[in-house]
């Protein structure tokens, strides 16, 4: 690596240490806290600074010492607060024998709540001292004499409650009382604690050096990381030096404001209708089955009436009203075709059903009140709207869903312009140049087809489903010439583009898969 | 749409047709043939030979069986259907079929058939009973308007009568049982009594077809006598009926019984029936019969429908390969379905069967020429331009669904009783989790604040989309309003972060607003303020009530707004 960028990225913290260096001897070796002193840097800040030049190879490390220091565990802590076994042990038997009371080893368990062990540790070094003798009836008395080891551990407890020590500034005898009290493994109940410190010396290596060098030729133009408003405003940017930074890093991550991926989709969907010259249509969440499917030829006890198996609203039950002359012209078409060439499906018509309400269960509801509501002929109209299925929800069924469909009315409109128009969806829609047309089943369309496109991606897959409508369906509501219905089914793109294998994570609350989908180009 | 299993020898045989040779059908040419059926091929087993198919066609149950869909196809290979005989026979003197009055509010009709020389193969069984299944279930809405009954012709000595009697008088072995039972027995203990004996709820007296010494032949619609009723591999003579209580349907169902097994060979006997009040078709009718009448359709209609001159003799030729016996006149067709078919309501549904038998590739697609200019709503309008706003305000965008559950749109926001707890719920849902409409969206963003504990800070989400707002001075009992709804969440959401977003949106939407203090269950006391423009109330703003946060298990504070973009799109 090239000196001057080795140098021109090296952080302030690491500057400062290179510097100690450099004020010292060639070829010297520092130690942790000469250099604590040297740069008066904070040891976190320090030790920060030292792995970076370490990773660096600008240090290396010279040696290593190893040191046993000694220091006090919470039941140290507490002994000097209070009192050690030992201290205990020798007050408690010169207590008896100026009251002339007996003393036994089980009195010191029980009255004293001593631990077992303590206590024969306390009073087998006691006796060896001279200080306690086991007279007849295993009675401890006391000889009178002074204790140097409960002295010794008193004076050990109070040096190490002021700070840690190493444990050779210790004199022999003390250093065999901590020895006997530090904890072990398998006795953690003492007072002392004896851990090794590691104190390092680092030199610089050959780069440290040249490093160095440069740094103090380079002179001590002070390094700034951030320009500030001040530095620009009395030019004083001129004298400083900027740090350059390690452009490779990653990029801290931030929160971004974003389109939902799918809404994204939606949009493009939108757009594209729009631009082949459809308006919007927007419709109600509650329908009537009037809307939902009486106008739409679905007779009311049919089995093709279970292809919608839909949700119930619980209240109110039933709409106020439908509107006339609708319900009137559904109801003869239904019943007996009415004026619109048909046979009807020959049976009583229920209008209390027709008001039932119920959640929108298809987007073809909508088209429906637009084809009642006087539309623009030649029209074309579409709708994405939200509708309910009674379906179990699993990977691929979900109880509310977007719908794309629409209609397109003229006088022109026939089988043929019905292919046609599919053909302009398979190809702006789907990219698709390849389509099949096969025959489908609709209750309200007649011819009804089904749309199946070669998807760039995603293979033959079925775009859509259309028809013309039923003349039932049309002449009811007022519209005399022919309509096409149409729909798409695009859930599988959104889902093959969004990378998903569930429907129902198209609505996820997964804020994190939502936030780093990337969405549609 | 139902999905039917049939099995390729067999279906190989139909096509064929009685006795003639047979040769092996590609996956391929049958799928090719199959949209002459509308139907699609849903799983194929190699080794069995099976292959489940389904039929989109909800109005021709005469294809929902492998005889009907192998016919459709012969027809076509053959240029014509070959008519029925049985169509024009008379029926024997000696079979007959007597209905007893009464029945005529019970279950009033029915239509029977022998069928000679055909002795059932395991196939042609199953396909049998899997046709008598679908057309009981689906085109017989459980057996209510068609039910099927298939007998050993041999075990029954004519005339047969159909007969109405009290349920503990009769009694017989009902299929699947060891032991004589009485129609009231059948109703309260067999299977199929349970399951279909609300269609005879409130009936004194029982429907039971017996013949001449006596025996039970069906408790119909519920069940068949295990000693005649029941059709093993290797019977030859059977005797079909059906009954129900719409005459043209029960007739329907007969004929294309009739002809599935005319098609496997069997020689179809029609019989009489006599009734003592009057039906449809008179007090005598005699079935199988064709009900159907000659349709007549001008060219006009024809070709301007599918946008293609065709001439008479093209629309004949497709016709007859469909089924249809046609004559042609100078501008007209007059076209007659075949026997098994009733689905014609209107001369559309010639025109689509024109249109299937010359195959949807042979109709050159037109571009549409009209010229017409789209658009969105203005709803739409508005919601976008706030959608785009927000994105600029930093919120990432969030779909939910609409359908959830009263505990997440009411009870966790504290709403309870109050005026904002009011939900369009449904009657028959499933679960409890969805189960009502949204009447508010913040609820949809908490959801996914509750679940994003672990994505990065800040949580700047929004929504824009449906809600249902109860309303009973409505039509339809509720009002669907789409609103704008967004959340702030992290350590020092702050009321005044989300009133500047606010104050931005209200701005470039161009509406000037106040906000009116609130008590509102959802929030804060002294926290959050109604939206008000021109009086107007557009929505609410504010820092969500710790108690609503523990209910979500959000850690952190959450302030949010939600604004009615409908209320305001209409205001102004």
């Amino acid at each position: 690596m090239d000196i001057s960028a080795l140098i021109d990225g090296l952080h302030p913290l690491e500057i400062k240490v290179l510097t100690a260096f450099g004020t010292s001897q060639a070829g010297v070796s520092l130690a942790t806290e000469q250099l604590v002193t040297a740069t008066t840097l904070e040891p976190s800040q320090l030790s920060m600074a030292i792995e970076w030049l370490l990773a660096k190879q600008l240090l290396s490390v010279k040696s290593e010492t190893i040191t046993p220091v000694v220091s006090l565990t919470n039941i140290g802590e507490t002994y000097f607060e209070q009192s050690s076994p030992i201290e205990r042990v020798l007050s408690a038997a010169r207590g008896v024998s100026s009251t002339g009371k007996r003393l036994t080893i089980p009195d010191l368990h029980t009255k004293e709540g001593l631990d077992p062990s303590d206590v024969s540790k306390a009073v087998g070094r006691l006796k060896k001292e001279g200080v306690l003798l086991i007279v007849q009836g295993g009675c401890i008395e006391s000889t009178g004499r002074p204790s140097p080891a409960a002295e010794s551990m008193r004076a050990l407890l109070q040096q190490l409650h002021e700070a840690p020590r190493e444990l050779e500034s210790f004199p022999e005898s003390h250093r065999q009382l901590i020895q006997d009290h530090a904890v072990k493994r398998g006795n953690s109940k003492e007072p002392f604690r004896i851990d090794d410190r590691v104190t390092r010396a680092y030199v610089l290596s050959s780069t440290g050096v040249t490093a160095v060098d440069h740094l103090a030729k380079q002179g001590v133009a002070e390094e700034v990381s951030q320009l500030s408003p001040e530095l620009l405003k009395d030019g004083s940017w001129r004298n400083k030096r900027f740090r350059k930074y390690t452009i490779s890093l990653r990029a801290p991550r931030i929160g971004t404001g974003k389109k939902h991926p799918y809404r994204e989709f939606l949009d493009t969907v939108k757009t594209k209708l729009v631009s082949m010259g459809f308006q919007e249509m927007r419709g109600s969440l509650v329908e009537t089955e009037f809307w939902n499917m009486d106008a739409l030829f679905m007779p009311q006890f049919h089995p093709a009436r279970d292809i919608h198996d839909v949700y119930f609203v619980k209240e109110p039950t039933h709409a106020t009203h439908i509107a006339e002359p609708f319900l009137s012209r559904v109801t003869k078409a239904h019943e007996n075709g009415g004026t619109t060439g048909s046979t009807g499906w020959g049976y009583t018509f229920d209008s209390q059903r027709a008001k039932r309400l119920v959640l929108r269960s298809q987007g073809t509801a909508v088209s429906a009140r637009t084809l009642a509501a006087a539309p623009a002929v030649p029209g074309k109209y579409f709708s994405i709207a939200r509708c309910f299925r009674y379906d179990q929800v699993d990977a691929t069924h979900a109880t509310d869903f977007f719908q794309v469909e629409g209609i397109m009315l003229g006088e022109d409109i026939n089988f043929r312009t019905l292919l046609g128009l599919l053909n302009l969806f398979a190809r702006e829609v789907a990219q698709a140049k390849e389509v099949k047309f096969l025959p489908a089943y609709f209750p309200f369309t007649e011819p009804s087809v089904e749309l199946h496109v070669r998807h760039p991606r995603l293979g033959w897959m079925e775009l859509g489903g259309a028809g013309l409508f039923r003349p039932e369906v049309t002449l009811p509501l007022g519209v005399s010439v022919p309509v096409i219905a149409w729909g798409l089914g695009l859930d599988r793109m959104a889902m093959v583009a969004l990378g998903i294998h569930d429907i129902r994570e198209l609505f996820t609350d997964n804020l994190d898969l939502i936030r780093t989908t990337k969405g549609f180009f | 749409m139902p999905t039917i299993s049939i099995f390729k020898d067999d279906f190989e045989t139909l096509l064929a047709g009685p006795q003639a040779r047979t040769s092996p059908v590609s996956l391929e040419q049958l799928e090719e043939w199959l949209m002459l059926v509308k139907g699609e091929i849903k799983g194929h087993n190699p080794e069995t030979g099976e292959l489940r198919i389904e039929l989109q066609d909800s109005n021709r149950p005469d294809l929902w069986c492998c005889e009907g869909i192998a016919r459709q196809i012969r027809i076509k290979q053959q240029g014509k259907l070959k008519p029925y005989p049985f169509l024009k026979q008379k029926p024997r003197a000696t079979q007959l079929l007597m209905v007893v009055p009464g029945l005529e509010r019970v279950r009033p009709h029915i239509a029977a058939c022998t069928a000679r020389g055909y002795r059932v193969t395991e196939e042609g069984l199953a396909q049998l009973i899997q046709t008598q299944e679908k057309l009981a279930d689906i085109f017989g809405r459980k057996r209510r308007t068609v039910s099927i009954g298939l007998y050993q012709l041999a075990k029954i000595q004519f005339p047969v009568t159909y007969d109405l009697v009290k349920p503990d008088q009769a009694r017989f072995i009902p299929l699947g049982m060891e032991t004589v039972m009485t129609l009231s027995e059948i109703l309260m203990v067999h299977p199929k009594g349970l399951e279909h004996g609300h269609i005879l709820e409130g009936q004194d007296r029982l429907p039971l077809l017996r013949d001449a010494k006596g025996q039970a032949l069906s408790f119909p619609p519920i069940i068949n006598s295990r000693e005649i009723g029941e059709v093993r591999v290797g019977d030859e003579d059977l005797f079909v009926e059906v009954t129900g209580t719409d005459l043209p349907m029960v007739v329907l169902t007969l004929n294309i019984l009739a002809a599935n097994l005319a098609d496997r060979g069997a020689t179809i006997e029609p019989i009489e029936t006599r009734y003592p009040y009057k039906t449809a078709l008179g007090k005598s009718v005699v079935t199988p019969q064709d009900l159907n009448k000659p349709r007549t359709i001008t060219m006009e209609t024809i070709e301007q429908a599918l946008g293609q001159k065709l001439g008479a003799p093209k629309v004949k030729k497709a016709l007859e390969v469909y089924g249809y016996n046609v004559s042609v006149g100078k501008k007209t067709v007059k076209a007659t379905p075949p026997p098994y078919r009733q689905d014609l309501l209107h001369a559309m549904d010639v025109v689509e069967d024109v249109a299937i038998s010359r195959g949807y590739h042979e109709f050159l697609p037109v571009m549409p020429a009209q010229f017409t200019v789209g658009g969105l709503s203005r709803i739409e309008q508005l919601s976008d331009r706030a959608r785009e706003l927000m994105v600029g305000l930093g919120f990432q965008e969030i779909i939910s669904n609409i359908l959830g559950s009263p505990e997440a749109y009411c009870d966790a926001m504290g709403l309870g009783e109050t005026e904002w707890g009011r939900m369009v719920a449904v009657d028959n849902a499933m679960a409890l989790t969805f189960s009502c409409l949204r009447q508010w969206m913040l609820p949809s963003l908490l959801r996914v604040e509750a679940a994003s504990s672990r994505a990065f800070y800040p949580h700047r989400l929004f929504e824009a989309g449906e809600v249902a707002i109860p309303d009973p001075s409505h039509e339809l009992g509720s009002r669907t309003s789409t609103v704008l709804s967004a959340v702030l969440a992290h350590t020092t959401a702050h009321f005044s972060e989300i009133h500047s977003c606010l104050d931005v949106l209200l701005y470039h939407l161009d509406r000037p607003y106040t906000l009116e203090p609130l008590a509102h269950p959802s929030f804060l006391e002294g926290r959050v303020g109604r939206i008000v423009s021109d009086r107007v109330p557009l929505g609410v703003i504010g820092e969500l009530h710790p108690e609503v946060l523990e209910r979500w298990q959000i850690g952190v504070p959450v302030v949010a707004l939600e604004v009615n973009l409908t209320q305001l799109a209409e205001s102004k």
